[in-house]
């Protein structure tokens, strides 16, 4: 269809069409100058001096995982918030890559990458992958242990091997390695690594994120004849399940009148999202197909804000 | 259907109209039998039990054809003279099919062609169409491969010989090794520069491992599919090939790389 446009253009026989294409020429040919004059700055680039890695987590972030984005600014700008993009992108990057292969074996070999890769982060010697670098940066600025990033790394390997959950208990365990180191590691690069309530908290947001996910792509997966969901249940047991979690999370802060932490609560957005779609859910009547839970929730970045604010989530 | 149906049922209705005036060719088209059967009004006599009634039986007696004898008592071929079954089909076939044939010419006639003008016009292509090869950029220029060797790699770790050969690890002081089959060789790795490979296009079948074993989505595949040259060494790509292929498609890759949100 774009060449059929292309020759339409060209065939259009009119002396204003001449003059344009006159026109767009001589730009051509302005474009194609400064484009070698860039491509010849591209090309004596050093190769240490890549492009911005903080930058480039950014825009995966946001481009894949929305939410994320949304929460990313209530973080603190500058080494805090590249740190959560670089977190998010490493954690996104990985998800993805079981979507990405045809075969476990080339998600093996891609998986073997980031575990490598996690090992010469710790090493100060990082792969020329941005998410890496960014991730090498954040271990600098702060003390995130390399056990949750290995722990990220194997669960997913896992996974690719995985076809279906025999027991919402294996799913559970799953989704606590996914997501929960995540936000373990969110933890500590806030430097509240220590802190066990907290830990406990994030432990369950983290299952009820990853039960939520993939309740949300259940539709995705049923198209690709996969079903992500445990055998024993219904998506009405799943979603009480990953409600129940949420209110075991919110548990922990009873005793601040179910507020959190001001410095831990950028780390607990990351439940707005997840209580945002099971409302939704429930307002459908647990139709994991259903039209509306596809699109993007247009009230979500009310709520995260109003969330931060009033510190619940 | 229509397509079939229509044009013999309209030339049927009206040589049945018309039976009077062309009499043979109506009975012809109309019957499908060797017998000429008489128009009879419906058998009210027959019971609902499939029996026949003897006023029925009579009726049948008199509808057979009339049994013709000569002088010395032998009977006659009273069909002799007449055209024979595989006549009258060979009329009712070969001039429905003429029709036929033709409407469908007609048909045509009023259709878009389906035929492309094809270097002016193209026909649509997958997103997922695995074409020439290209090495992308990031979005500052910087390229992406870092030499990692995992699109070389993949191809033994999945058993494939004829796939793709290592002829050279990605180690800057090991010795060039001879592939076993050189022939079938299709990734070469040069040391300069940055341990890049050169793709022989001849040898490539095309799967698209490479692209989904690059842990920096460096190698893609992109849509072209008009690359032929006119000798053969053209085809063997080296970096610089890649990497001008990558600033030719990128708006196209970036456009069809597959999952944009995380599904886990």
């Amino acid at each position: 269809m774009r060449s059929e446009r292309a020759t339409n253009c060209a065939k259009r026989p009119c002396c204003v069409g001449k003059v344009c294409r006159l026109f767009m020429l001589s730009l051509r040919g302005v474009r194609r100058y400064l484009s070698t004059v860039s491509r010849a700055q591209k090309y004596s680039m050093a190769p240490e001096a890549p492009q911005d890695p903080a930058a480039y987590c950014r825009e995966l972030v946001r481009k894949h995982d929305y939410e994320s984005f949304l929460i990313s600014k209530f973080w603190p700008t500058g080494t805090l918030q590249d740190g959560y993009f670089a977190i998010k992108a490493f954690s996104t990057e990985l998800a993805m890559i079981q979507d990405n292969v045809s075969v476990a074996t080339i998600g093996a070999v891609r998986m073997q990458f980031w575990r490598d890769a996690v090992r010469d982060i710790y090493a100060d010697k990082p792969p020329r992958h941005p998410v890496a670098l960014a991730l090498h940066r954040a271990t600098q600025n702060a003390s995130l242990p390399a056990y949750h990033l290995k722990r990220i790394v194997d669960a997913r390997d896992e996974e690719l091997r995985t076809t279906s959950y025999p027991t919402s208990d294996a799913l559970v365990a799953h989704a606590e390695s996914v997501s929960s180191s995540v936000l373990y590691l969110l933890l500590a690069l806030r430097g509240l690594g220590g802190a066990e309530d907290l830990a406990h908290a994030a432990s369950h947001l983290g299952t009820a994120q990853t039960l939520a996910t993939l309740l949300w792509s259940l539709p995705h997966h049923a198209g690709q004849r996969r079903l992500p969901i445990p055998l024993d249940l219904s998506v009405f047991d799943f979603a009480v399940l990953a409600n129940d979690h949420m209110l075991t999370a919110r548990e922990v802060f009873k005793s601040t009148g179910g507020k959190v932490p001001a410095v831990a609560m950028p780390v607990f957005l990351a439940g707005v999202p997840v209580a945002s779609f099971l409302e939704q859910l429930e307002q459908v009547n647990f139709d994991a197909f259903a039209r509306s839970l596809a699109m993007r929730d247009w009230r979500l970045s009310w709520r995260i804000w109003s969330g931060y604010y009033r510190r619940v989530f | 259907m229509s397509r079939l149906l229509v044009p013999v049922g309209v030339f049927r209705s009206i040589v049945a109209s018309n039976a009077r005036a062309f009499p043979l060719i109506s009975h012809r088209l109309q019957s499908t039998h060797a017998h000429r059967q008489p128009q009879s009004t419906p058998n009210y006599l027959e019971s609902a039990d499939g029996l026949m009634g003897d006023l029925t039986a009579r009726k049948h007696r008199h509808a057979r054809t009339v049994r013709q004898f000569d002088a010395q008592g032998n009977e006659l071929d009273v069909y002799k003279d007449g055209p024979s079954a595989i006549d009258k089909a060979v009329h009712l076939f070969f001039f429905t099919e003429i029709l036929r044939g033709m409407w469908i010419v007609l048909e045509q006639f009023f259709r878009p062609p389906y035929t492309i003008s094809y270097p002016f016009e193209k026909g649509p292509l997958s997103p997922r169409f695995r074409g020439e090869h290209a090495l992308r950029r990031y979005p500052s220029g910087e390229e992406r491969c870092i030499g990692k060797s995992s699109c070389k790699n993949i191809g033994k770790l999945h058993q494939y010989p004829m796939l793709l050969q290592l002829a050279n690890f990605a180690r800057p002081s090991a010795q060039p090794r001879q592939s076993p089959s050189k022939a079938r060789r299709v990734w070469t790795v040069r040391e300069e520069p940055q341990n890049m490979a050169d793709i022989d296009m001849t040898k490539c079948i095309y799967c698209g491992f490479c692209q989904e074993a690059c842990p920096v989505d460096a190698i893609v595949e992109t849509q072209n599919q008009e690359f032929s040259t006119e000798n053969r060494e053209e085809l063997l790509y080296n970096k610089e090939k890649l990497l001008a292929n990558g600033d030719r498609a990128e708006a196209e890759i970036a456009a069809n790389l597959r999952s944009d949100h995380v599904y886990r």
